[in-house]
């Protein structure tokens, strides 16, 4: 019975790991500008 | 200019109105099922508005009681759902231009089959010449032309016009979207794909997700070198919870603020590029003043060919299109920002 508690405890935790890895997988590796702001478009942007 | 808008919701009546301030207007005729909302607009215009209401039980009559109104019409601008390819054909077999401010992807896929049409009679079709699709099509158009080779185009849009557009936003976080990747159309769960895009202030960032959205199947054949295309819509918890369901409330009569962001990507020369437009406003305002200008480019003959096509397809050159959107209060932003040191 403890054993499958403990099986069933590393199984989750796991889990958990792994879900944790896929979820911040892939940040930070963005290709297009993060910082700035945003300018209205006027005269000479609209030629 | 004879001009025909049929539905006087959020968006028809700001058309009407944009439409009504031009010059040489000699007739607008409002239809809509509901005579006296039709009326009430009328009456807030004043000359020359007249309205009508195609009242029929099946489409062949409320067909054929619009080809009665639009026989002298230059140009029609759809705005209802009701009969919406039906009423396209009708206006443009009596001659007349159209201007479909519809962002239904099966509506935009009928409208197409009708390009042989209206090229034979040398007419414009404009599809989805509203907020988003429209004004989309016309800052993706421009900011494709400040680079040498375009590659990818996402779309992100934020907000709902009147109640039809807040009831199709509900059904397209529902409905399956198309992508466009590496040559082919790739079907996507709406409500998947989550992502954080940054909207002109004071909208900031707001998670965005796939839906039935026909910016794709409009931008893609005005840029035939695309890589990728996508489309996603911003939406709450609380609307990806409730999507499942019919509405559970009556939509609000018009929405708050909006907002749009075109990001195009390609070369400029040996350089990776990406340029970033944006727009805030009023949905129903800017699709409004977008399909007035789709109305006075088309009578005018200043679209680049005759047929069906989006704004990014029948204008090579926007910047007329945007100089005349500005002046009418609907104005862009450029994101300049700072390259990522990640």
């Amino acid at each position: 019975m403890i054993r499958a508690v403990r099986r069933s405890l590393f199984a989750l935790s796991l889990t958990g790991l792994v879900a944790l890895f896929l979820r911040f997988q892939g940040e930070n590796k963005a290709t297009t500008p993060h910082q700035g702001g945003w300018r209205e478009l006027s005269g000479p942007d609209l030629r | 200019m004879r001009i025909i808008v049929h539905g006087v919701g959020a968006t028809g009546s700001r058309a009407a109105r944009q439409l009504v301030s031009s010059e040489h207007v000699e007739s607008l005729l409002l239809i809509d099922n509901d005579l006296a909302a039709a009326e009430s607009v009328a009456v807030s215009l004043g000359e020359p508005a007249a309205t009508a209401c195609l009242d029929g039980l099946r489409t062949e009559t409320r067909v054929q009681r619009f080809r009665e109104k639009c026989d002298d019409a230059d140009v029609v601008v759809l705005t209802a759902s009701d009969d919406h390819v039906e009423l396209a054909r009708a206006a443009l077999e009596c001659g007349a231009h159209v201007v479909s401010v519809s962002d239904e992807m099966d509506t935009v896929e009928d409208l197409r089959k009708l390009h042989d049409l209206a090229s034979e009679r040398h007419l414009s079709l404009v599809l989805g010449a509203g907020f988003a699709p429209g004004l989309a099509c016309l800052l993706a158009r421009h900011a494709a032309n400040g680079l040498d080779v375009v590659d990818e185009i996402h779309i992100a849009k934020f907000g709902t016009g009147g109640p039809a557009c807040a009831r199709q936003h509900h059904r397209a976080l529902r409905s399956d979207g198309l992508d466009w990747r590496n040559g082919q159309w790739e079907r996507k769960r709406g409500g998947t794909g989550r992502e954080l895009c940054w909207f002109p202030d004071p909208v900031g960032g707001l998670d965005c997700f796939q839906a039935a959205l026909p910016e794709p199947l409009l931008l893609q054949p005005a840029f035939p070198g695309l890589v990728r295309c996508t489309s996603k819509v911003a939406a709450t918890r609380r609307d990806m919870s409730t999507k499942w369901l019919p509405m559970l409330r009556k939509p609000h009569p018009e929405g708050m603020i909006g907002a749009v962001r075109v990001d195009v990507r390609g070369w400029s020369g040996t350089i990776r590029n990406s340029v970033i437009f944006g727009a805030l406003d009023r949905p129903a305002v800017a699709a409004g003043a977008v399909a007035s200008v789709a109305a006075k480019f088309a009578v005018e003959e200043r679209f680049d060919r005759t047929g069906a096509g989006g704004l990014a397809e029948l204008l090579a050159d926007p910047v007329p299109a945007l100089q005349l959107l500005a002046d009418r209060g609907v104005r862009a932003a450029v994101f300049e920002g700072i390259e990522s040191s990640f």
